[in-house]
């Protein structure tokens, strides 16, 4: 037996010791790994997560100077014995009838009062709780002083409630003293129900088989071994293994120096919960397993989709307008004076489109901006779309764990329906580079209209010259420029000159206008892909940095110092 | 010290059971405990059912006396009407079970695929051989859970340490079967639970079954010590289950610390549920606490429907050096055995209890299993309805997109517009030396000829299209199943996208249609003069044209909007056709290039959807499985009926 109790003293003493700032500090990273997530992992994954949460902060704002010790096992393993003999008193009803004991019943080793806050969150009921004075004991009681000693249900009879009950009770309490018989140690429901789910408590873990009395005493080494190896098997190899008998006090001796030991080191409460929280976070981590990603959009996605929206968002047909109403209005500005009226009759491109080309004024951009004309998109724009979207969802969610890539096709997708009209309004407010008339354009127009009255001037002369003739008065001398009369020269040399700038100008007009539609094309496609940006990348970018943020909480959370 | 109490009357309320000699009603109702106070060694304890439930309820017989069978009490032999009828309608049902599948993971399935197994068990190990030998030996399988002393109880009442006892849990791991050497041959001959191996010598492998002769045991009963219900060993439990559902008599045995246990009274459930013969060994009983616990585990067998089981109460006692329990202890339940064995009417009214019992219990069993496969066969269909919304979703998309003519717009017009502003559609159908200035041109600017771009546009729309509606199907299917327990299971990472291939098929998919709008052009215009004028080139352009109006086919009168972007360029389009070929057949040519383009988008979504059905192929086998099922299943109750197995169903109410 000397092993077994060497193991229990590794067990209890060779843990170093759980700092309460550490635990607070990786309960706190559970709870920030908690808000992070939300809305992105499923609920169900998540509960154990947040009862440990809950359950912890209870707990610790709880008495910490005393320890919750419960006595659970099967029906007829002797618990409410057990108990009563640690407790040197016949507090917990005894018998032969299964299930015996229905309710959970409490013994405090000391004063009641400081328990009682403790006994209400653990729910005990008044009546079943019991007071241990020391002050009528000897004092071999006052080793124990801070002890709360549960008696539970059992978990494995006919009456369901009472499984419920110990389920309920095992998440609160601080130390759980597995009492099993020689006739049930290797049930299947305490194994797999419950020893294989403590497999992370080690340390507050002890197993004790009792009724050993029963056996012939050659062969108690040869059970205790065999559950040694089945404990082995469930995960918990190196807890404390006892054995007991309830009807001799020097039996329970061992027990009782374990107990001793705990309540003495006020550890009990932090390791429970730290093995909580290291089962908590082993549930967890495969929901955070892969290395987040550089957590960025490739750039090629972002492209895909800025061509995409572009093409919904009637891009090159603007561009197209933009660029027939640039030559449409330059010819205006710099056509031939006689004919430029021609023009006007026929519709301006842009303004079809119910667009103006200028950059919306200061004072208006608070306002409303009106629906744009341009045409809907087809349903082969729409699937791009849709496709461009999917692809920038799919990059950044490749190879994150389960639930995460969906949360991201739905982040990527959180905002399409937004899309059509928030294209609108930024094709809409771009401004086009037609709003103000070039400086050329005016000199241009200048010179026509000089080069205009310049003919003007030459008629004018001309017919003067044929009034006063008609009139027979004699007609002045018309200067001559070599041999041609100056007048003739203003007049035919101005019409020409007109003409000849229409031309020189219009290739010079084509190649403006091919550029303002360049222009017009890269600040429509920036200010669209900026709506791909708002509108898409960036909350799939908000859902890649909570899984990085939530991977960096659970990391912290599992490190034990 | 109180050493044995039995409680009498075996079993079932309606069983012609080995009755206590001379066995007349006597009327007493409820529990009775027939004390011999002080020098008792035995309590004989009876429980009665109600009238009803037990017609001419034993008597109970105070004194030393156990219960002896009754031989006045029997049953006939089954109806020899039909013989065979009952062996074939099993046989059937043993088909119909082994053929029922439940591949969908539905909550009900696995349930059903243990149930399933559990009954072509029972058929294979039991039902069959036992029906082919009704007068074999008595199978008494002793069955409880681990520490309850199954192993020493036997050695006791064989009086020979046959099986293995000990301390360690659980202590026997196979089975196994003590018998008279008489009736060895019956046994060994493996027409009993043929899937457990014989073999002579003490094994630790589950799937053997140790045979034992003690001749201390008489001819005509044999026991079998089964390994443990509610151990860790997983093993253990399922070779129980199969052990028990081949007992013609179950033991169960219990303890003082078990008897309120979940786990056992889940089998004593289906025991009863099963019609098998049960009679109870409450083990281990510490002094003085024999009534109460008597008295306690008698309500929960009343309330258990099992009121009319004996009941045998063994004290908690020290073994003899031969691992023995005490004979004084033993001694009343082997007597109990010894009358059974030595009285083949008793015997054999147990077997054929048992057995109706067991066959009576097929009925539910079976209905049980059909209405699995119903939620099997109604589930498949759920999700083959999502998947074929899903892919008509994208059908009419398609659809839409072709009718509104809006591909059109954009890159197709463009090149429409190039096309036909270059004047090239009506040189290319006047003659031939288009095609040559069309190359040189090709050659010298390094451009394909505007034809061949145009062809460009249309297919990557329509690709981009396709792509499109498949990637949107396939989500919507993957996420109908994700919502579906059956369908979560199904699913597989590459279903949430469209197959690796699509983009390519939708390629092939374009270009096969306009060949063969090419060559419907070619059949359409094969007796207009025009086009033996023109040539195969001409075909080309033309087709090109029909494709256009295929997209456009409701722009016969464009709309506002329409003109002001430019689809009204596909008005002469039309205009060049109409004159061509004339207005009916341009649009018998339009019609049916788009009906030929969706028989083709038909085909290619309904490759993508068959990606989700194929997986449910599996249900679809099964179709059949409900009513095949219902069908043997009434088989084997009108068979059943018509054999008339008990005296219960021959005689009626017992005067």
């Amino acid at each position: 037996m000397s092993n077994v109790v060497g193991r229990m003293r590794d067990a209890l003493r060779g843990e170093h010791r759980i700092d309460a700032d550490t635990l607070l500090t990786r309960l706190n990273a559970v709870r920030r790994f908690l808000d992070t997530t939300d809305g992105y992992l499923p609920d169900e994954r998540l509960v154990t997560a947040h009862t440990l949460v809950e359950r912890a902060g209870s707990r610790l704002a709880l008495s910490r100077d005393h320890t919750v010790v419960a006595l659970a096992g099967s029906t007829g393993s002797g618990k409410s014995s057990l108990f009563n003999a640690l407790a040197r008193l016949d507090l917990s009803p005894v018998g032969v009838r299964r299930p015996t004991t229905g309710v959970a019943h409490a013994c405090v080793w000391g004063p009641l009062a400081g328990a009682t806050k403790l006994l209400d969150w653990i729910g005990v009921l008044p009546r079943h709780r019991f007071v241990r004075e020391s002050a009528l004991d000897a004092d071999d009681e006052s080793a124990l002083h801070g002890l709360i000693l549960l008696d539970l249900p059992d978990f494995d009879s006919v009456q369901r409630s009472h499984r419920l009950e110990v389920d309920r009770l095992l998440g609160l309490v601080d130390l759980v003293v597995w009492v099993v018989d020689p006739q049930k140690y290797a049930d299947r429901v305490v194994h797999e129900s419950y020893l294989r789910q403590f497999r992370r408590h080690r340390d507050v873990t002890v197993v004790v088989l009792n009724q050993v009395d029963r056996l012939p005493p050659a062969e108690l080494p040869r059970v205790l071994a065999d559950l040694r190896r089945l404990l082995d098997t469930d995960g918990l190899d190196g807890v404390p293994l006892l054995a007991t008998a309830a009807v001799d006090q020097a039996a329970i001796g061992e027990l009782r120096a374990t107990l001793e030991r705990t309540v003495a080191g006020r550890q009990a409460a932090l390791r429970r919960l730290s093995g909580d929280v290291d089962t908590v976070v082993a549930g967890l981590t495969e929901l955070v397993a892969a290395e987040p990603g550089a957590g960025e959009v490739d750039r090629e996605s972002r492209r895909t989709l800025a061509a995409a929206l572009g093409d919904v968002a009637g891009v090159p047909a603007v561009a197209g307008a933009t660029e027939e109403a640039y030559r449409h209005r330059a010819a205006g500005a710099t056509g031939w004076p006689v004919v430029r009226g021609w023009r006007r009759l026929r519709p301006d491109p842009l303004r079809r489109l119910h667009l103006t080309g200028a950059a919306p004024a200061e004072e208006e951009s608070e306002s409303l901006v009106a629906a744009t004309s341009v045409p809907d998109p087809t349903a082969t724009q729409r699937s791009a779309v849709g496709l461009a979207v999917r692809a920038v969802a799919e990059r950044a969610g490749t190879g994150l764990p389960a639930p995460w890539p969906a949360a991201v096709t739905a982040a990527a997708r959180s905002r399409q329906a937004d899309l059509p009209d928030a294209l609108d309004r930024t094709v809409a407010g771009t401004d086009l580079g037609l709003g103000r008339q070039p400086v050329w354009w005016r000199l241009v127009g200048g010179l026509q209209w000089l080069v205009t009255l310049t003919a003007l001037a030459g008629l004018l002369w001309l017919v003067a010259g044929y009034a006063l003739r008609a009139l027979g008065l004699p007609p002045p001398d018309n200067p001559t420029v070599g041999v041609v009369p100056l007048p003739t020269l203003l007049l035919l040399g101005g019409l020409l000159a007109g003409v000849l700038v229409a031309v020189l100008v219009k290739p010079v007009i084509r190649w403006a206008a091919g550029r303002a539609g360049r222009r017009a094309r890269k600040r429509l496609d920036a200010a669209v892909a900026g709506v791909g940006e708002e509108y898409v990348v960036t909350p799939v970018q908000e859902v890649l940095s909570c899984y990085a943020q939530a991977r960096t909480a659970l990391a912290e959370a599992a490190a034990r110092n | 010290m109180p050493a044995a109490i039995v409680k009498s009357d075996l079993s079932h309320p309606d069983a012609t059971l080995p009755t206590p000699a001379g066995g007349e009603a006597n009327g007493h109702r409820g529990r009775q405990l027939f004390g011999l106070p002080d020098s008792g060694t035995l309590y004989p304890v009876t429980t009665h059912g109600d009238d009803a439930s037990a017609p001419g309820a034993p008597p109970v017989v105070p004194g030393n006396h156990p219960p002896v069978p009754n031989p006045g009490r029997t049953a006939t032999t089954p109806g020899k009407g039909q013989p065979a009828e009952l062996p074939a309608a099993l046989t059937g049902l043993r088909a119909a079970v082994g053929a029922a599948r439940f591949p969908l993971a539905l909550p009900s399935a696995e349930p059903a695929r243990r149930d399933a197994a559990g009954l072509t068990a029972q058929l294979d190990d039991y039902l069959l051989p036992r029906l082919a030998r009704l007068d074999a030996p008595l199978l008494v399988v002793v069955g409880g859970s681990t520490g309850a002393g199954k192993s020493t109880l036997v050695n006791s009442l064989v009086q020979a340490r046959v099986s293995a006892a000990g301390v360690l849990r659980p202590t026997t791991r196979s089975p196994v079967l003590v018998c008279n050497p008489a009736d060895s041959s019956w046994f060994r001959s493996g027409d009993l639970l043929p899937g457990l191996t014989r073999t002579g010598e003490p094994s630790e492998d589950p799937r053997t079954l140790q045979l034992v002769a003690a001749p201390a045991l008489r001819p005509g009963l044999a026991f079998l010590d089964a390994p443990d219900i509610d151990s860790v060993v997983d093993a253990n439990r399922a070779l129980a289950g199969q052990l028990l559902a081949a007992a013609d008599l179950w033991l169960f045995v219990t303890t003082a610390a078990r008897y309120a246990d979940a786990v056992p009274w889940e089998l004593l459930r289906t025991a009863r549920a099963r019609g098998t013969v049960t009679a109870l060994v409450l083990d281990r009983v510490p002094t003085g606490a024999a009534d109460e616990i008597t008295a306690h585990l008698g309500e929960m067998l009343t309330a258990n429907g099992l009121g009319t089981a004996p009941l045998f109460v063994l004290p908690e006692t020290v073994v003899d050096g031969q691992g023995m329990l005490p004979e004084w202890t033993v001694a009343p339940l082997r007597d109990w055995f010894g009358q059974l064995a030595a009285d083949a009417g008793a015997r054999d009214a147990v077997v054929r209890q048992t057995l109706d019992g067991a066959l009576a219990a097929l009925q539910p069993a079976v209905a049980g299993l059909a209405a699995a496969a119903d939620e099997q066969v109604t589930a498949a269909e759920a999700l083959d309805e999502r998947v074929r919304a899903a892919y008509r979703n994208a059908h009419r998309t398609v659809e839409q997109g072709l009718r509104d003519g809006r591909l059109l717009r954009g890159e197709v017009l463009a090149r429409w517009q190039e096309y036909v502003g270059t004047g090239e559609l009506f040189r290319t159908l006047e003659a031939r030396i288009g095609r040559l200035r069309d190359r040189v041109l090709a050659a010298v600017s390094g451009r394909p000829a505007p034809a061949a771009e145009l062809r460009t546009a249309i297919e990557s729309q329509l690709v981009t299209l396709l792509r499109g509606v498949a990637a949107e199907a396939a989500e919507h299917a993957h996420t109908g199943w994700r919502a579906h327990p059956a369908g979560a299971a199904l699913l597989t990472p590459e279903l949430t996208r469209p197959s690796a291939e699509l983009t390519e098929r939708a390629e092939r998919l374009v270009r096969d249609w306009q060949r063969g709008v090419l060559e419907l052009v070619r059949i359409e215009g094969g007796d207009k003069r025009f086009v033996a004028r023109t040539a195969a080139y001409a075909v080309n352009a033309t087709g090109l044209a029909v494709m256009i109006a295929v997209f456009a086919s409701t722009a016969f009168i464009p709309t506002g909007l329409e003109v002001a972007t430019g689809a009204g360029t596909t008005v002469a389009a039309q205009a060049v056709l109409q004159a061509v070929f004339g207005d009916q057949a341009v649009r018998t040519l339009a019609t049916r290039a788009r009906a030929d383009l969706l028989d083709r988008v038909t085909a290619l979504l309904d490759g993508e959807a068959a990606r989700y059905l194929e997986r449910l192929a599996e249900v679809e086998a099964t179709t059949g499985t409900p009513e095949a099922l219902r069908e043997a299943g009434a088989r084997v109750e009108g068979a059943r009926t018509r054999a008339r197995l008990t005296t219960a169903a021959v005689e009626g109410v017992d005067p």
